[in-house]
């Protein structure tokens, strides 16, 4: 009877570990697609593919009941449509697959006049032809008149052309036969690619057809483009409230209750438990609730595309500049700092510790350039507001003052835990 | 055939081809009806009781019709002209060059030639189910005749001539069939209910044909097989005899060719249902070409059905899309439509570490106090003055051991060259007293030990010589006791061994190298 007693108990034990791990692998899926939202089989995403896919239903679920997401996966993609809630947020921009400079508007209209070729094309392209099917498009009137030419001949376009080119390859909606883009671009050669036409048409998420949208003005562009139909009962509100903010808790760093409205301040104050604990049961990210707003954290590292604090120049010089503006916060109020005083300060970070910055950042001049990119990257943290000529820090950059240091025995420990805990990928 | 007669298909392409073209119709017509010469005014009134072709064609004038009539007769043979000597009624009509106009051989044939290759064109294309039991029926009836005696000519010619032509059909008309089903999968702005409607009927008839194709292959393979083995090849001289009985003169050279054409439609057939060694049949190739269309079909469905979903087409969208981001008044709005539009950005969080957590586990903070008064984050003195944390290795689970497996191997592999190097040492091959071995170190002390071990266990009690190799088989030892029972000294480093002495020769076993491994 004790060895039953026993077997029972281990035989939970065991069925209780495996349901912690399956609800970890869960949890790890659902961060894996919330960075990527689009997933290919084939690729370096395989083994995150196969993951989703073994918790298809799970995720499914979740995504539409609480976020209002669809995902759609089939043999070959894995595609979350993501709908922000936040449609003001200008820092997500796309980024050069090799030097994450943001696009520019020319790249940005190169990629959809791109995706047009690619709707026409069979089952392979070359460069040389994409090339010349985008000039082709590009002849429509209504770029000229905004000012865009493209005849690709210039090198800056043709540079243009294969970054463009290089974010398709990492969404995999072009795969490389054979050749490679710079000899493209030093227009020695082409490139052989095949068209993954599943790719490309799970890439973009338009709900509603742009050409039927007449608004001009930007924010109801957007807004107009990213409408859901809602039911108008108290129901169908309180439901779109709650999507609303499921959204961006797990989308944005923080949320302020002062960017709320009225309906959706009452709303969080009184489901704050039941969202925080959904939240965390479901993606693994660590609910911290203060006075003045509300953020997830990530204690892993795989569920933000940059953090703070992060290894590496920049990201050290955004936290020290976080503890600066932090130290300025907790002494001054949420007074507008000067950005010169920023400048200044980031020039004596910058002799400070110049023997272990890189190069690039300890030239001589870099300090304002360097001021402004890292203001941008705090800024898309949520930590800073930029106005002219001016720097407000929000309240959320208070966790980055300077503590007391702790006693000398505890330091070294935290050095071999902390260590272990903030080992981000550089 | 030399280019020169194929130039009188210019009429096809001359700028007044429509013209000849009736012309030549209204002559063909002409012929059928058994009436071989036409005069001009008969050619005009045919021409104007014609349905005209284009609106904006006038109705012919006869000045027109004699130019026509000329240049098809002069240059290029199509029409012949005789001198008209029926009487006339006017003056004018005696002094007007007055000529019948009949079709050659050349124009018909040529007329023939233009109209067939416009019906070809126009073909639809079937998939001949119907073809391929004809094609068995053939065979069979060809099987029956073989095996009389006397095979009937007639029949015979009939029935290989009809399923040549069958054949022949059937695979014209696959092949068209198949053409224009690709045409028909690139579909683009078909409705979808048509589409929906016309697949499944496609999918159908597609399924019987390869159905009907599957089954009808073996079999008509097995009869072809059969009427070889029968002597089919007897049976197409036969054939070309009876097909050349009707000609005037039939020359050798014409008997051979036509004896060839029957042979090669005979072998063609053959290729076609029973495939060369190591080929697919043409039929096999066949089935699997209609087959692969069922699902190119439906990917071409599920194509529209995308596009129905969205009412517009995706390249206005995405044309459209490339006229905002044009309009965009600074990267920051472009961003905002970037990731309204396509959804693809990464979610984005503040980081926390576990020594933080672990402290607020420990003091809970309430969540009504606020950032700037709650402890801040607690963050590693290294990364915050260094801007990187000593390099832990890898998160959690895998502890790297290559380091250590390294080290250890390294350590083996010392080992055994070492104990590699003290057998080399002392296998030297020579009959030594064990005193005479001279200063032994650990290894070799060792090595000797156990050789010396195994020598004296392998040797009986009494003998006096053995001979044995070590245990890994690389040496050899062969010891015999000294006479006289003296005692022997062997001084090693570690100390003095003694004991009876022995004569010991230890060699490598032969044939077995004492070499380290290399190891890759």
């Amino acid at each position: 009877m004790r060895g039953s007693r026993a077997q029972a108990v281990l035989a939970s034990t065991i069925s209780q570990r495996s349901d912690r791990e399956s609800a970890e692998e869960r949890r790890r899926a659902v961060r894996i697609l919330l960075v990527r939202p689009l997933l290919c089989a084939g690729g370096d995403d395989a083994g995150d593919f196969s993951l989703v896919r073994k918790h298809v239903d799970f995720l499914r679920t979740f995504f539409s009941k609480h976020l209002g997401w669809t995902l759609e996966v089939d043999s070959g993609l894995a595609r979350l449509r993501k709908v922000p809630a936040d449609l003001w947020d200008g820092t997500r921009p796309a980024r050069d697959v090799h030097t994450g400079i943001p696009f520019s508007r020319r790249r940005y209209v190169l990629l959809c006049l791109a995706l047009c070729a690619l709707e026409r094309a069979e089952r392979q392209t070359t460069l040389g032809r994409l090339a010349e099917q985008i000039v082709q498009e590009a002849q429509a009137e209504a770029l000229s008149a905004a000012g865009m030419t493209f005849d690709l001949k210039s090198q800056d376009q043709r540079r243009d052309l294969v970054t463009t080119v290089r974010f398709l390859l990492s969404m995999r909606v072009l795969v490389r036969v054979q050749g490679d883009e710079q000899q493209f671009l030093s227009e020695r050669g082409d490139v052989l690619y095949d068209v993954e036409r599943p790719a490309l048409v799970a890439l973009v998420n338009l709900r509603r057809p742009p050409s039927l949208i007449r608004e001009t003005d930007w924010s109801s562009r957007l807004a107009a483009l990213s409408a859901e139909p809602r039911p108008d009962t108290p129901e169908g509100r309180n439901q779109f409230l709650r999507v609303q903010l499921m959204r961006r808790l797990i989308d944005d760093p923080v949320l302020y209750y002062s960017e709320l409205t009225e309906d959706e301040r009452t709303y969080l104050t009184s489901q704050r438990p039941f969202l925080t604990r959904t939240l965390e049961e479901n993606t693994g990210l660590i609910p911290e609730a203060r006075a003045e707003g509300l953020l997830f954290c990530d204690d892993r590292g795989d569920c933000t595309d940059f953090g703070i604090p992060e290894e590496g120049t920049r990201g050290h010089l955004a936290l020290l500049l976080a503890e600066f503006l932090a130290s300025r916060l907790r002494t001054q109020g949420d007074l507008p700092i000067p950005h010169v005083d920023v400048v200044r300060h980031v020039e004596q970070l910058i002799a400070q510790h110049k023997s272990h910055w890189s190069r690039e950042a300890t030239q001589p001049g870099a300090g304002p350039a360097l001021a402004v990119e890292t203001l941008e990257r705090l800024e898309a943290l949520r930590l800073v507001r930029r106005a002219d000529g001016s720097v407000i820090p929000r309240p959320a950059i208070a966790r980055y003052a300077l503590a007391a240091p702790v006693k000398e025995a505890r330091k070294d420990n935290a050095a071999f835990t902390t260590a272990d805990g903030t080992s981000g990928d550089p | 055939m030399p280019a020169g007669r194929l130039r009188i298909f210019s009429f096809v392409t001359e700028p007044n081809a429509a013209m000849y073209r009736a012309v030549l119709s209204v002559f063909v017509a002409a012929k059928e009806r058994f009436r071989l010469h036409l005069r001009p005014l008969d050619v005009l009134s045919a021409l104007r009781t014609l349905p005209s072709g284009a609106p904006s064609e006038p109705t012919p004038e006869l000045e027109a019709v004699e130019t026509a009539l000329r240049q098809l007769s002069g240059e290029w043979g199509l029409l012949e002209a005789h001198p008209d000597t029926a009487a006339v009624a006017t003056v004018e009509e005696f002094y007007r060059p007055r000529f019948l106009y009949r079709l050659t051989q050349h124009g018909a044939a040529a007329e023939q030639a233009v109209r067939l290759y416009e019906e070809l064109c126009e073909q639809r294309g079937e998939l001949q189910t119907a073809a391929l039991s004809d094609i068995r029926s053939l065979l069979g009836e060809l099987l029956s005749l073989l095996t009389q005696d006397e095979p009937d000519a007639g029949r015979a010619y009939l029935a290989l001539d009809t399923l040549c032509l069958r054949f022949g059909q059937l695979t014209e008309h696959a092949q068209a069939f198949l053409g224009s089903l690709q045409r028909a999968i690139d579909l683009h702005g078909a409705s979808l209910e048509a589409f929906v409607a016309y697949k499944q009927r496609l999918i159908d008839y597609l399924e019987r044909f390869v159905q009907e194709l599957l089954l009808s292959r073996l079999e008509i393979a097995q009869q072809l097989i059969q009427a070889e083995q029968s002597g089919i090849f007897q049976l197409l001289h036969l054939i070309t005899e009876r097909q050349l009985i009707d000609a005037l003169n039939p020359t050798e050279a014409e008997r051979t060719a036509a004896h060839t054409r029957w042979r090669d439609r005979w072998a063609g057939l053959r290729t076609w249902f029973v495939g060369e060694l190591g080929q697919r049949s043409q039929a096999e190739e066949l089935r699997r070409h209609a087959l692969a269309a069922i699902p190119a079909l439906l990917s071409a469905l599920s194509g529209l059905h995308d596009r129905r979903a969205r009412k517009s087409d995706r390249s206005a969208d995405l044309r459209t899309l490339a006229c905002w981001f044009a309009e965009a008044k600074d990267d920051a709005d472009a961003h905002r439509l970037f990731r309204t539009a396509f959804g693809l950005s990464s979610a984005r969080h503040l980081r926390i570490d576990d020594e933080t957590l672990a402290e607020r586990d420990q003091n809970p903070i309430s969540a009504s106090t606020s950032f700037l008064s709650a402890p801040p984050l607690r963050i590693a003195p290294r990364l915050r003055s260094h801007g990187r944390v000593v390099r832990p290795g890898r998160p959690a689970s895998v502890i790297d051991r290559t380091q250590d497996k390294e080290r250890l191997r390294l350590e083996a592999e010392a080992e055994a060259e070492a104990l590699l190097a003290a057998q080399r040492r002392l296998a030297s091959g020579k009959r030594l007293r064990l005193s005479e071995l001279g200063l032994l170190d650990e290894l070799e002390l060792r090595v000797l030990l156990e050789l010396l071990s195994e020598a004296l266990a392998a040797g009986a009690d009494g003998q006096e010589v053995s001979e044995v190799e070590s245990s890994d088989g690389l040496l050899h030892i062969k010891i015999e006791l000294v006479a006289g029972s003296s005692m022997a000294e062997l001084s090693t480093v570690i100390g003095t061994l003694r004991g009876p002495d022995y004569f010991v020769t230890i060699q490598e076993t032969a044939g077995v190298e004492l070499r380290t491994e290399v190891r890759g």
